[in-house]
């Protein structure tokens, strides 16, 4: 077994250990964050993509509130180019209690979240497609947010400070020397290979995990896995943020997020984070919801539906879990436990990853005799390789929000019409290479780093022309032999694209009707009829071994 | 104007029952909201599944356990003679279909494993599996060849694909021969290149090359080489090459399809039919057992038809004459029909996308009698002067069973005939 030693490993790449490792690497820590699957592969791969302005939780939540709006200017300062400034409403409709307005102003107030009442008429001018019977209209400073590259962002900031990134590793020993945890045994899932990490400290940021990852230090962390079910329609019938004026509750917000509109969520304890299905019921309520806020709203395409497991900690006791604080905590455990070496970073959001990984890393520095500052409230993030092309990120175009045509204009200016490999996201060829070339692994990697095959025809065309590129591609780089990476033959590739297209599925069944499960019989029609794509199942059992674990 | 016959759907199953009709002296309408899955699929015909062994064999066995199986209403027959008749309007246009009803074939498909059909257009015949060069038997190997500017095949995956089989098969990619600037390379948009002698005689030479480099004794070309004279563009480019050249089907729009689709047009406009794309039938007028008229919607206009008799042959799901809404309710599209179809949502599908059995839902259609007259939930007719074709059958599952084009020829034909 190779060993390694770092001075901090994070575990968990969702947005909150990123951020850690970043915040680490900056402050001249040796830093080593593993992730059991692909970065974001967890509930940050998996929420609605809201840049909280805090105002869901002003009443309920005022900590939070707070923490929120402070982080959301934040964010907006040091990575414009992973948010899209939509501004957010938050809409009294004749199903909600007309008296909570002003409760909801007050509270904005209170927990420094702006605030400003507009007008009925001047909402419905600027989204024609509400309700026009709602009463009272609020907006705050709501936004759009890209988690998956928001993910990389911080990635690629992070490996430029020295800081070292390892996807499909998975923790499977923390060694304890009495109470003081000193390494940690991760495998690699790729090739069953095993590395011991030796670590002056760990930081389990693993989300909706970190209740396994504790255990395995002989440690007890009750994280609730409370999964929240969102559907994606085909169109952005809004272009901001809308919320319902009430306390927080199921299929009450609509969060445009690139060419989708993404209505959530529901909330529904699960005891395992890696098992859970979406009920029929849970999506036609979310799609019930949504007409309220938005008429014809059931008639709109809806384009697959998926599930988090927002990661609650439970310390005391709440009876729904809904009343869970959306705050996050820091779980000393040398303080709480007797165990030293260790700490846990667990609950809170997207929006407040950046501070609670300051605080996490404050906490380590202070251990580790560190006394350098935190500089990530003001450095400004770099933009990755594979999203310069895009024109999605600040600085092309002039328009505040996203629209298609932004893409479109950087493949009119680059003539790649006939090199659209993904034509529903517009998505070229020259872009896949780089996602691949910046280590993506199997099809997933590729969607969650350019969004290939998220759009209406869900990969009908793309996964075939994905998988032969990946293909091409990658067994060019083994031939060259220049590839530290495991070799990669055509089995590989055949047990990438049957994995994606189980992925997609297991996404559609939920919204199968109307054009969406016609679309779903022309792609049998395609990968079974034209591509005989059913016959690779047997060959690629054996193989394959890129693709993450069945959940 | 007044009908004998309206068909309703312009694929393989609504084309062979109006030129049936047709050839009979009746005044025919052919009504299609657009191109039916010709334009989707291979372009080859598939009967059923079954290896490389006796389709019509397996058919009779179908048919002996299946009575309400679209091939049962049909009978072995018209099986035949539909298949016949498909392949004599093919041959006529110039673009024979080759193979027997008797054994299947088996050729490679774009991701490089092999499918199995019935009968394949000539520019196919030479994919035909079992004349593959293998592995160590000392004949020239296969060339996968393509261009990188084509998004819908990609010949170092077919070719590795082809190879787990045992198959002796290399990959290159073609230079793009000199041709007036086109951004977007489509299939079609290739296809009407290959029309293009000097464009064709440019691949020609560079196969050759190729072909004194490497010792090919075949070639497997995406399914472009040509789309008004792809049996001569391809004749010309074996003789240029040195080499036996086929197609290989690629992702939809489908060339082989719509040549397909052309000799079945020409067939049914030379017996006299008339052929109207573009009108949505979206709702019919029946009086007790007759349907009476049926209304399209074209060009935001309703418009109403009349005939003595009608087909319905729009589909299933794919093709758009069966829809579910979101509450999970199932409706016939055109005339409001009777649909058996799974009990609850729940049942729809199953777990795995690619699953052998397929999905239930997509087994959704009209039940019909032997007549392929319309049945309701206790199986009387509801229309006797209605006959349903194709994937609008309930039974089945045509893609899944390899009996896509066979279901739709048979069904077709006979509809055009009862």
């Amino acid at each position: 077994m190779q060993t390694i030693s770092t001075d901090v490993l994070v575990i968990g790449g969702g947005a909150t250990g990123l951020g850690c490792v970043r915040d680490l690497a900056m402050r001249g820590m040796r830093a080593i964050l593993v992730e059991k699957g692909d970065l974001t592969n967890g509930t940050t791969g998996r929420y609605h993509g809201l840049l909280h302005s805090g105002g869901r939780y002003v009443t309920k939540d005022p900590q939070s509130a707070t923490e929120c709006a402070h982080e959301n200017a934040i964010l907006r300062r040091i990575m414009p180019h992973c948010l899209e400034d939509t501004s957010g409403f938050f809409v009294i409709t004749p199903w909600d209690d007309p008296s909570y307005g002003d409760i909801f102003a007050a509270n904005c107030r209170k927990t420094e979240v702006p605030v400003q009442e507009i007008s009925v008429a001047e909402m419905l001018r600027r989204e024609p497609a509400l309700n026009p019977q709602i009463s009272r209209v609020f907006e705050v400073p709501d936004g759009s947010a890209d988690s998956f590259l928001a993910a990389h962002t911080n990635a690629l900031s992070a490996r430029t400070y020295g800081a070292q990134i390892l996807t499909y590793h998975r923790v499977v020993e923390l060694i304890r020397t009495g109470d003081h945890v000193v390494a940690a045994v991760v495998e690699d899932l790729r090739t069953s290979e095993r590395i011991y990490v030796e670590c002056g400290f760990i930081l389990n940021t693993a989300g909706a995990w970190a209740g396994q990852i504790a255990a395995l230090a002989g440690v007890k962390v009750t994280v609730v896995p409370g999964k929240g079910t969102m559907v994606a329609m085909s169109h952005r019938m809004v272009n901001t943020v809308i919320n319902r004026c009430k306390l927080p509750a199921d299929g009450d917000i609509i969060v445009p997020v690139h060419t989708v509109a993404v209505i959530g969520t529901t909330d529904i304890h699960v005891p395992d984070p890696d098992v859970y299905g979406i009920e029929p019921h849970e999506v036609q309520l979310m799609l019930e919801e949504g007409e309220k806020l938005v008429p014809g709203f059931t008639q709109h395409r809806a384009l697959r539906a998926w599930a988090g497991v927002r990661p609650l900690y439970k310390d005391q006791d709440v009876a729904n879990d809904r009343d869970i604080s959306r705050t996050y905590k820091l779980l000393d455990h040398q303080q709480r436990d007797g165990v030293d070496g260790i700490i846990s970073m667990v609950g809170g959001k997207w929006t407040t990853y950046r501070l609670m990984a300051k605080d996490a890393v404050d906490t380590i520095a202070q251990r580790l005799g560190n006394t350098r500052a935190c500089r990530t409230a003001d450095e400004p993030m770099p933009v990755p390789d594979f999203e310069h092309r895009s024109g999605n990120h600040a600085g092309v175009g002039a328009e505040k929000l996203y629209w298609l045509g932004k893409p479109l204009a950087a493949v009119e200016e680059e003539h790649a019409y006939g090199d659209l490999i993904c034509e529903c996201e517009l998505v070229s060829r020259a872009r896949i290479h780089a996602a691949i070339a910046s280590g993506a692994s199997n099809l997933d990697d590729i969607r969650r780093d350019v969004r290939m095959g998220m759009g209406p025809c869900q990969g009908g065309w793309c996964i075939y022309r994905t998988t032969a590129l990946l293909y091409e591609q990658r067994a060019q780089a083994a031939e060259n032999a220049s590839a530290d990476r495991p070799a990669f033959d055509i089995e590989h590739a055949n047990a990438a694209m049957l994995h994606f297209l189980q992925e997609r599925w297991k996404g559609l069944t939920p919204v199968l009707w109307g054009d969406q499960l016609r679309q779903a019989r022309l792609d049998e029609l395609i990968y079974i009829h034209v591509l005989g794509a059913h016959r690779l199942i047997s060959h690629a059992e054996q193989g394959g071994g890129l693709v993450t674990e069945e959940r | 104007m007044n009908y004998d016959t309206i068909v309703i759907g312009a694929g393989i199953a609504g084309m062979l029952a109006a030129i049936g009709r047709a050839e009979a002296g009746e005044r025919v309408l052919s009504l299609s909201k657009g191109h039916g899955a010709t334009h989707w699929a291979t372009g080859c015909l598939d009967l059923l599944d079954i290896g490389d062994s006796d389709p019509l064999a397996g058919i009779e066995s179908v048919i002996a356990l299946h009575p309400d199986h679209p091939y049962a209403l049909a009978g072995i027959d018209a099986v035949e003679s539909g298949a016949e008749r498909l392949r004599a309007a093919c041959e006529s246009g110039g673009y024979p279909l080759v193979g027997s009803l008797r054994r299947n074939l088996q050729v490679p498909t774009a991701v490089g494993t092999l499918r199995t059909t019935c009968l394949v257009p000539v520019t196919m015949a030479a994919g035909d599996a079992r004349q593959l060069p293998r592995q160590g038997d000392g004949s020239g190997p296969l060339l996968i060849a393509g261009f990188h500017e084509l998004r819908d095949f990609f010949p170092p995956m077919v070719a590795a694909n082809l190879r787990t089989l045992g198959f002796a098969a290399e990959a290159a990619y073609l230079q793009m021969p000199p041709h007036e600037r086109t951004l977007d390379f489509s299939t079609v948009s290739l296809a009407r290149l290959f029309d293009q002698p000097a464009f064709c005689a440019d691949v020609g030479r560079q196969l050759r090359q190729l072909v004194q480099h490497g010792i090919y004794s075949r070639i497997g070309m995406p399914a472009v080489l040509g789309l008004a004279n792809a049996t001569q563009v391809v004749s010309d480019l074996q003789s240029a090459a040195g080499a036996l050249i086929f197609e290989i089907p690629t992702l939809p729009v489908s060339v082989p399809g719509i040549r397909l689709y052309r000799a079945l047009e020409a067939t049914l406009l030379q017996a006299g039919g008339r052929i109207q794309i573009g009108s949505f039938v979206q709702r019919a007028e029946g009086k007790g057992k007759r349907l009476e008229a049926i209304y399209s919607e074209a060009a935001a206009r309703e418009q109403r038809h009349y005939a003595a008799r009608y087909v319905l042959a729009t589909g299933g799901i794919a093709g758009g004459g069966v829809r579910a809404d979101h509450a999970g309710v199932m409706i016939e599209t055109a005339l409001g029909l009777p649909l058996r179809t799974p009990n609850a949502r729940a049942d729809w599908f199953a777990v795995r996308f690619l699953s052998r059995s397929g999905h239930p839902v997509f087994r959704t259609g009209v039940a019909a009698d032997a007549g392929l007259r319309p049945l309701d939930a206790v199986g009387h007719v509801v229309y006797e002067n209605v006959a349903v074709a194709g994937s609008a059958l309930a039974g089945c599952d045509p893609i899944r069973e390899g009996a896509l084009e066979g279901v739709a020829a048979a069904t077709g034909w006979k509809a055009g005939r009862v």
